[in-house]
């Protein structure tokens, strides 16, 4: 529970009286490897906040599953679009390794925002990082050689690349196995 | 055997599983992926094995049930089948508690290599106990010699229902002890960690 506060205090101040609130709203959620988090065509209940292991975000695409996204210590998870707009999700979030992820269900989370303003800034300031996220992501994908999408992975998160397997990597970077294996020979 | 002690025997041992299983729901995350050994399967993973397997047999007695239970007249005896007796002999534990044969997994029975496992396997394996004891009521008014379902082995093995409840729940008696090897020894009695870590 401590990484909740901790992480939540990244980004507003909580007092006592509101951690009280809060706390009782997050649960812990274990996943095997191999487990879905999130399913395509289920309506996502929980926002998560990774306390241990790797999961992978994908979609079903002609017969393959197309990676966009990894999460890990610290960071989100869960099919987020569908969280917000209550529809059947559109991704597939899996764990790659045994997860434990801390969550929250859409109903408490809403009622943390009414009750506790701290709360509704908190989304407010993770949601406006998410956006510019995915705006980074898409001026990447589309005008950034394999090549240097590779060189701003290994910059951004070097640690991703001892975490996750190779095929789900080359997805993420939308090249095949055989560029990333040789763009990996090239540097080392 | 008496129909009704063999119900009443079934009927006991899935109470104390489902006792047993709502306990380790309350489990904290860790002691849930703990793993003895690496390429062993955590509880989480031990749950989800017994509903795929389990599964076969309890779906196939819903749809008989649902058929023919009514139908037939009640026969206060039940002879367990060749087949079906001696598969449910073979996955029964010693009178010590101890497992003599080990087993090799099927493919589709292994939680790894499919869809893996989370809390929600042991809430389906409750629900899944809370079904075989719903037929179990029915199953005192009916015959479970003339009812048939095909075996998690394949069509060419096909249980009387009698064999039917009594296999997959044997087999769940081999994996609670199983579980209690699995789990990490807890320090006193368990507690759910959810406000408190």
């Amino acid at each position: 529970m401590d990484l909740v506060r901790r992480t939540i205090e990244r980004y507003v101040r909580l007092g006592d009286d509101d951690w009280s609130r809060i706390a009782p709203c997050w649960s812990e959620c274990a996943f095997s490897k191999g487990a879905f988090i999130a399913k395509v065509g289920q309506v996502e209940d929980r926002f998560y906040i990774v306390d241990s292991g790797v999961q992978r975000m994908s979609f079903p695409y002609d017969g393959e599953d197309i990676c966009v996204g990894f999460s890990y210590d610290g960071s989100w998870s869960g099919a987020f679009d569908s969280f917000v707009n209550r529809q059947p999700g559109r991704f597939d979030v899996r764990a790659l390794t045994d997860s434990v992820l801390l969550g929250i269900t859409h109903a408490d989370l809403n009622r943390l925002y009414d009750e506790v303003p701290a709360m509704e800034r908190f989304g407010r300031l993770i949601l406006e990082e998410l956006v510019v996220g995915r705006a980074t992501r898409e001026i990447e994908q589309l005008s950034l050689t394999a090549e240097e999408r590779f060189d701003r992975l290994v910059k951004r998160s070097p640690k991703l690349l001892q975490l996750v397997p190779q095929k789900d990597i080359a997805s993420y970077l939308r090249m095949t196995p055989e560029t990333l294996s040789r763009l990996r020979a090239k540097r080392s | 055997m008496r129909t009704t002690e063999l119900i009443d025997q079934l009927d006991a041992t899935l109470e104390g599983q489902l006792h047993r299983a709502r306990a380790v729901r309350q489990l904290p995350a860790e002691a849930l992926l703990y793993r003895p050994v690496p390429e062993k399967w955590n509880a989480l993973e031990i749950f989800e094995h017994m509903c795929l397997s389990s599964g076969i047999y309890l779906r196939g007695l819903e749809r008989v049930f649902n058929e023919r239970a009514e139908s037939l007249r009640i026969n206060p005896e039940f002879n367990p089948g060749p087949l079906g007796g001696y598969f449910t002999r073979s996955m029964l534990p010693g009178p010590d508690g101890t497992i003599s044969n080990r087993m090799k997994t099927l493919r589709m029975f292994d939680p790894p290599r499919n869809s893996g496992a989370s809390q929600e396997s042991i809430d389906k394996f409750i629900d899944l106990c809370e079904r075989f004891r719903k037929l179990l009521v029915r199953a005192r008014r009916t015959d479970l010699n003339r009812m048939r379902v095909t075996s998690s082995l394949g069509p060419i093995v096909r249980f009387k229902a009698g064999d039917a409840f009594r296999f997959p729940i044997a087999h769940q008696q081999r994996h609670f002890l199983q579980l209690e090897r699995t789990l990490p020894a807890a320090p006193g009695p368990a507690q759910r960690t959810t406000t408190s870590r």
